[in-house]
């Protein structure tokens, strides 16, 4: 065999893997969005009958309607997804900056017992969390959420920013001191400036994971701080399912992660490359 | 301008000690290097005087000052660094700029500024750019104009020119040594490069193991090495040192080495025999003016010279001679070989320091 034929043979292998790899991914995507639009009765016959005549927005204008669960639940995941980002981002990137560069003492340890609350499933911490909540009344509310969900992505966002920390040349910042800047100027003027991509990514990664997050939300959060998850499972009742009203709310509650997730591609791609490689 | 001194100044890390009994005198307006191999506690020794680490024990003094607990920005020191440190988000003009943003100046006098610095440094079509869009050699002079831009009282250099590749380190030397004879600015270099240190400085200060081994100008560390260390260390190509003795065969002195054994000119002997070791620079070495044959090992033709390696019959030693021109040598060839007075150290087996006329050590 020539050299050329295997290099062809090879590039076939790579793109029907590529292939396979797509359609695994997309296919779930793509029946959940054509379930969104069609009937139930179109869906659940076999095979389903997606002629284009069949097709339309009902689903959707079950989920609009007055009284909108949904939308109260989407602004809520939007409030504690929102705030849950901008909060981890602040307080990740401080604590890792110091972690990574100031000697703060017992370090290591802080380190390793932040990956440690990693390490616990939320099954298991999750009426221990429930009773402290309660005791101190923040159960069903946003800022109750935003607190179980910072305790999650803290230890992440905290792990990433320290290796990109670590990644960016001391003499940077040594520069800066003999330029006569201040440790706190420095750090805005020069290491936040840098460290822009990776702190968008793990801004996007906080967000989504508040966004999605379902089990602390159902317990903790039943009535006014709902969020999206939460009531697009409550489709799924006891005696009824409205199987295409549940769909097409999922679908609008992916649109604003697909929506970052495109805006911020390139600095999520280079903030995770950065983070995770030291330079 | 500012006169430094370092009095009995160390710095460790836990049981690490990095320097230790560092003293050196920087007078106002002096260049100096401190010279060694990686490892040997320069850049510790720099970063202390700009104030970026401190000192476990000993004083720093500037202008009789004592500046220990002074932050660079209050000693008043500039500094370029080994990799440039440019901020790679700013432009060049605002990375030049950025000290004086941070003393409040005025916008247009900044400006004023960065363009009088780019145009003397050659950077005023690129200062708009980032540093990543620059060469090498424009990242260079980004750093030095950043460190000229405020009229610092003193400029520390840490290797500077390490990166650059062997011809822009040679143009950069120029313009630094052009830059010092400018603006007169007292200077400390850090660098492992000897022909850096003897190109550029009045005084070379060379460390060993966090210590000062010797300090001296460039003259008295090239042919007046306080030991083996620095001998060997300074000049290119390096210092033979043979590993024999000194005999006195019939009132004359005589060096032995193996086999071999080279007479040494009147005057030239310390008044000590026995075991020492013999140091020359290939310079000192003479070739086919009667003396001790040896033969001919290898031949390296540089064009302006060749440097001929030569040794005795069982390999205990060679030496490297410098012949002017391209001189036609084959291996094998045996020739004689002397040498100047003036080019003979010896030094002492044990300590490794040279041994003067008289017997002392250096």
């Amino acid at each position: 065999m020539s050299r050329a034929t295997r290099r062809r043979i090879g590039k076939g292998i790579q793109i029907a893997l590529l292939v396979l790899f797509s359609v695994w991914t997309l296919a779930p995507i793509v029946w959940i969005v054509l379930s969104s639009v069609l009937p139930q009765a179109a869906l659940t016959s076999t095979p389903p009958d997606i002629a284009i005549e069949n097709f339309t927005l009902d689903n959707y204008r079950g989920i609009f309607g007055e009284d909108s669960e949904l939308l109260i639940g989407l602004k809520n995941s939007a409030i504690v997804a929102t705030l849950t980002a901008l909060v981890s981002i602040a307080l990740g990137s401080a604590a890792a900056y110091a972690l990574a560069r100031l000697s703060v003492p017992g370090g290591n340890r802080i380190l390793l017992l932040v990956l440690a609350t990693q390490m616990f499933p939320g099954i298991v911490v999750i009426i221990p969390l429930f009773i402290v909540l309660s005791r101190v009344g923040l159960t069903d509310t946003h800022l109750g959420l935003i607190i179980v969900y910072l305790s999650f992505v803290l230890p992440i966002v905290i792990w990433v920013m320290k290796g990109f920390f670590e990644s960016i040349p001391v003499a940077l910042e040594r520069a800066a001191a003999v330029d006569g800047a201040s440790t706190l100027q420095t750090f805005r003027l020069v290491v936040l400036p840098i460290a822009i991509p990776p702190l968008f990514a793990t801004g996007v990664f906080a967000f989504i994971e508040a966004w999605n997050e379902f089990f602390f939300a159902v317990i903790i959060a039943q009535t006014n701080a709902k969020t999206a998850p939460v009531v697009l499972a409550e489709f799924s009742g006891q005696y009824v399912s409205l199987f295409g009203q549940m769909v097409a709310a999922a679908v609008v509650a992916s649109i604003p992660v697909v929506v970052l997730a495109i805006v911020f591609r390139r600095f999520i791609l280079r903030g995770f490359a950065e983070g995770a490689v030291k330079g | 301008m500012a006169e430094i001194e370092l009095i009995g100044v160390e710095k460790r890390y836990g049981d690490v000690v990095v320097c230790s009994d560092v003293n050196l005198h920087i007078g106002d307006g002096e260049f100096l290097t401190l010279l060694g191999p990686s490892g040997c506690g320069k850049t510790t020794t720099l970063n202390m005087t700009a104030g970026l680490d401190e000192v476990t024990a000993g004083e720093i003094r500037m202008n009789g000052q004592v500046v220990n607990d002074l932050t660079p920005f209050e000693r008043d020191v500039a500094m370029v660094f080994q990799n440039y440190a440019l901020y790679p988000h700013m432009t060049v003009a605002d990375n030049i700029g950025f000290t004086l943003k941070l003393r409040k100046f005025k916008k247009d006098e900044i400006k004023r500024r960065v363009d009088d610095v780019a145009e003397v440094l050659e950077l005023s079509h690129v200062l708009d750019r980032l540093p990543r869009e620059l060469s090498g050699g424009q990242q260079q002079r980004v750093a030095l104009g950043r460190a000229v831009i405020r009229q610092p009282q003193v400029f520390l250099f840490d290797e500077p020119f390490s990166n650059l590749d062997a011809a822009l380190r040679m143009r950069m030397r120029v313009e630094v040594k052009a830059m010092h004879q400018r603006l007169g600015i007292t200077s400390i270099f850090v660098t492992h490069d000897q022909e850096e240190a003897l190109s550029l400085s009045d005084r070379i200060a060379i460390m060993n193991g966090g210590k000062i081994e010797q300090i001296g100008t460039p003259e008295d560390v090239y042919s007046r090495p306080c030991s083996t260390y620095v001998a060997r260390f300074i000049g290119s190509p390096q210092m033979d040192i043979m590993v024999g003795s000194i005999e006195d065969r019939g009132g004359r002195a005589t060096y032995s080495v193996g086999s071999t054994s080279f007479e040494i000119p009147a005057g030239a002997a310390p008044s000590t025999h026995g075991a020492v070791d013999l140091g020359v620079r290939s310079e000192h070495i003479r070739i086919g003016q009667g003396g001790t044959p040896l033969k001919v090992i290898v031949v390296q033709p540089l064009g302006s010279e060749t440097y001929v390696t030569l040794g005795d019959a069982d390999l205990t030693f060679n030496l490297t001679a410098r012949v002017p021109g391209m001189a036609r040598y084959t291996p094998g060839d045996l020739l004689d070989v002397s040498f100047d007075p003036e080019g003979l150290l010896f030094f002492d087996r044990e300590s490794g320091r040279r041994i003067e006329a008289d017997g002392a050590l250096a």
